[in-house]
């Protein structure tokens, strides 16, 4: 068994940690305020690689070969110690992409590269309550319903769409859409939508459960190590914070309670980073329980992500309430990595029933 | 039955101020989250509910129509009027609920330890209007950028120059710091005494050298005013010092938060209660996957669990209330009270995103609020941390650190 990093990884490690301290904690604050992402962005995410590192080569993409969750999940982590809701447009495209490009049709795979070589975005949504109306119609299917709110549904030419065991990519002309700010990740570029949508057999991508729960499977594992970085980000401000505050004579730092809160969402953010690391592995692996680790990576980063965060702003106190210091901003953060796709746990407890 | 409700005082005054919650704060409180506004207008209203801004100095007579009996030594319900109003306004919404009440922090210490020419001078600069045509409110200057949890080193300072005060310092935090017509501000008056020296001055705006900073854009409670406050050499006349001799000092200050704290934690609950009420309004009528919401253990469970913690919170401040009301110390009962129901609020609300999932996203959603209003009270009137602090030091004696 190894923990260490192979080369390449090593480099993507060295290089976003660089850009997420640098660029993406610079511009975050910003970014919040604005509810929307700065236009360096693209830029310079493009020239990082991200938004078509899942995209096929031969469809003037980055991918070559297998894609690697655990590169992705590396690279996650370093994302959310940066800027959660900028680390979510980094990410939005991977689940379309992948998912287009191992069983789109030639239509899918033409209709949705050609827009992300281009420049565009994509989403994953999940209808985790099933809540969606979808009938036969022809040699398809019509959907009938709402989305979200989801992040990047704002902006996005594309949704890759999960329903019950029916994978779907949807072209956003099919979409009425209203683009929204909600109170973590503002830069998101969210959306809400009203779906009413003849989706041709062309883009009816997957008929597969195991389909399905595969992109939940990528998406929960980069959401975990996002999450983790969230957690990690929080108390690296936490503990600088409660070096510098004096109260009653002390560092506040050096108080048992503080000593506690910090230690223990560390030992939350590490274990969190750990797990969606090994789902991350299983998923390249191919093991057959790649799918329950991502969950389960998922599941034990929202519970740490919501905790750290709130304990930062209990560290940083009055201060954390303010919009000055920079943990405030991370409470509101947590919030969208526990509400996409559902409640983990509630999705678990119905899956094992069924 | 409901021991702590069982009353027709009690009730009236749950009923009326659950009413107002429900049907004027409820509606304006998410426009005031997101403009971070205060709700002039309905401050205006509630004063003919007897929410007036010097309502502290009142009593309650006007919220009840009855007089306290004079004799110090019977019990008083004050308390516990405070603490099942403030959980209904609370319930509409905290941050104008704070925005209601903030003028009561600085009407508190002019009540205990003001003189009657004192009380007056403070009634007169809240009468009317301003030039706004809003109604007239007060703030309490106590925090300071160095000085948060360890009220004991202020340093904001006053010098005596013949019949006046000379204050200088800056003060952080401070409910209606922008507005307020009148502030009471503390300030060390005689450096070696320690707290003892600390004293509490009403100080008019317009005052020169007294000057308003800046507004802070907060994560809750953004319907009530945040902001800190300057003072530059601001003369304050003798008689408008609080408190005479060994009267008056920050440790009176301290007592007064173990009068405040129930009714903190039970703003808490109040917006615990918001919470709990919206989620099961939704599981009532939801399903998922085509079976109730009601149907479900994992859902239910935590509902049962929710009602569990917001009962003992409620619980908690009433007892608080009530040895406050019957004259007997209630320090630990206080800080007993205020720490539950703000993990109480915190855990609530938490929960109640998770549950609702990707709905509780959508910008201006009322749980969503009311989870970023609830850290607040893990924070002011003594963090979560001194709470703790205080009822261990109960059990032993000694400050742990």
């Amino acid at each position: 068994m190894r923990f260490s990093l192979d080369d390449e990884q090593g480099l993507v490690v060295q290089t976003i940690k660089r850009f997420s301290d640098r660029d993406l904690r610079g511009w975050a604050a910003d970014a919040d305020r604005a509810g929307a992402p700065p236009d360096k962005l693209t830029a310079m995410g493009g020239e990082l690689g991200f938004f078509i590192d899942a995209v096929p080569a031969e469809h003037d993409g980055m991918l070559e070969g297998a894609y690697a969750h655990a590169t992705r999940a590396l690279r996650g982590f370093e994302l959310g110690r940066g800027c959660a809701g900028l680390a979510a447009l980094l990410e939005t495209n991977v689940e379309p992409a992948l998912a287009v490009g191992r069983w789109g049709s030639p239509a899918a795979k033409q209709a949705l590269f050609g827009s992300l070589a281009s420049g565009g975005l994509a989403t994953f949504i999940f209808d985790s309550r099933a809540a969606l109306d979808v009938v036969p119609e022809g040699d398809g299917v019509r959907v009938t319903g709402s989305l979200g709110p989801a992040p990047a549904l704002g902006a996005a030419s594309h949704v890759v769409l999960a329903t019950r065991d029916l994978l779907l990519l949807v072209d956003a002309s099919a979409l009425t859409r209203e683009a929204i700010t909600p109170s973590g990740w503002r830069a998101a570029k969210w959306g809400t939508a009203r779906v009413d949508a003849r989706v041709a057999a062309d883009f009816v991508i997957a008929r597969d459960a195991d389909a399905v729960r595969m992109v939940l499977a990528w998406s929960h594992v980069s959401l975990a190590a996002r999450a983790a970085g969230v957690a990690t980000a929080s108390m690296e401000y936490a503990a600088q914070y409660a070096t510098e505050r004096v109260q009653f004579g002390q560092a506040i730092g050096t108080f048992e309670s503080l000593i506690r809160l910090r230690d223990d969402a560390q030992t939350g953010a590490h274990a969190a980073r750990l797990v969606a690391l090994h789902a991350a592995w299983a998923l390249d692996a191919g093991l057959p329980d790649a799918f329950d680790f991502a969950s389960r990576a998922r599941v034990l980063a929202n519970d740490v992500v919501a905790r750290a965060t709130i304990d930062a702003v209990q560290i940083f106190g009055g201060y954390g309430f303010v919009n000055d210091y920079p943990v405030e901003k991370l409470m509101r953060d947590a919030r969208p990595f526990e509400a996409l796709h559902g409640d983990e746990r509630f999705n678990r407890v119905l899956a094992s029933k069924e | 039955m409901d021991l702590f409700h069982d009353s027709p005082m009690f009730n009236g005054v749950r009923q009326m101020l659950g009413a107002f919650a429900k049907q004027s704060i409820r509606p304006i409180a998410t426009k005031h989250d997101l403009e971070e506004s205060m709700p002039w207008d309905l401050m205006k209203m509630a004063q003919g509910f007897g929410l007036t801004q010097t309502a502290v100095l009142d009593g309650r007579k006007k919220l009840t129509g009855q007089d306290e009996d004079p004799d110090p030594k019977k019990p008083k319900s004050q308390s516990r009027i405070s603490v099942v109003g403030s959980e209904e306004l609370a319930y509409g919404c905290a941050g104008i609920c704070l925005a209601l009440g903030g003028s009561g922090l600085a009407a508190s210490p002019v009540s205990r330890m003001g003189t009657t020419e004192q009380k007056e001078e403070f009634r007169k600069l809240l009468a009317g209007l301003d030039e706004k045509g809003h109604i007239k409110v007060a703030a309490m200057a106590l925090s300071e950028p160095s000085t948060g949890s360890d009220i004991s080193g202020l340093s904001t300072s006053a010098r005596k120059d013949g019949d006046h005060w000379i204050i200088r310092g800056s003060k952080q935090w401070i409910t209606n710091g922008q507005s307020a017509a009148v502030f009471v501000v503390w300030a060390q008056t005689e450096p070696a005494a320690g707290r003892a020296g600390v004293r509490g001055f009403i100080v008019a705006r317009g005052t020169p050298g007294l000057i308003p900073g800046k507004k802070e854009t907060k994560l809750g409670i953004r319907a009530s005013e945040t902001a800190q406050v300057h003072f530059e050499d601001v003369r304050v006349h003798t008689d408008m010092m609080l408190g005479a001799g060994s009267q008056g000092g920050l440790s009176d200050t301290k007592k007064m938060l173990d009068s405040t704290r129930p009714v903190v934690a039970a703003q808490a609950v109040g917006i615990a209660r918001a919470a709990y009420d919206y989620l099961l309004d939704r599981v009532r009528g939801g399903t998922t996957r085509g079976t109730p919401l009601a149907s479900h253990q994992h859902i239910m469970f935590e509902l049962a669990e929710m009602n569990m913690e917001i009962t003992a919170s409620r619980l908690l401040a009433h007892r608080a209330a009530w040895l406050a009301d019957h004259h007997q110390e209630n320090v630990a009962e206080a800080s007993m009270a205020k720490a539950h129901a703000a993990r109480t609020a915190q855990h609530v609300t938490t929960r109640a995103m998770v549950l609702l999932g990707e709905e509780a996203l959508q910008p201006g959603h009322p749980v969503e609020k009311w989870y970023r209003d609830a850290k607040i009270y893990d924070i002011f009137e003594g963090t979560g941390q001194i709470q703790r602090r205080i009822i261990a030091k109960h059990l032993t004696g000694t400050n742990p650190v």
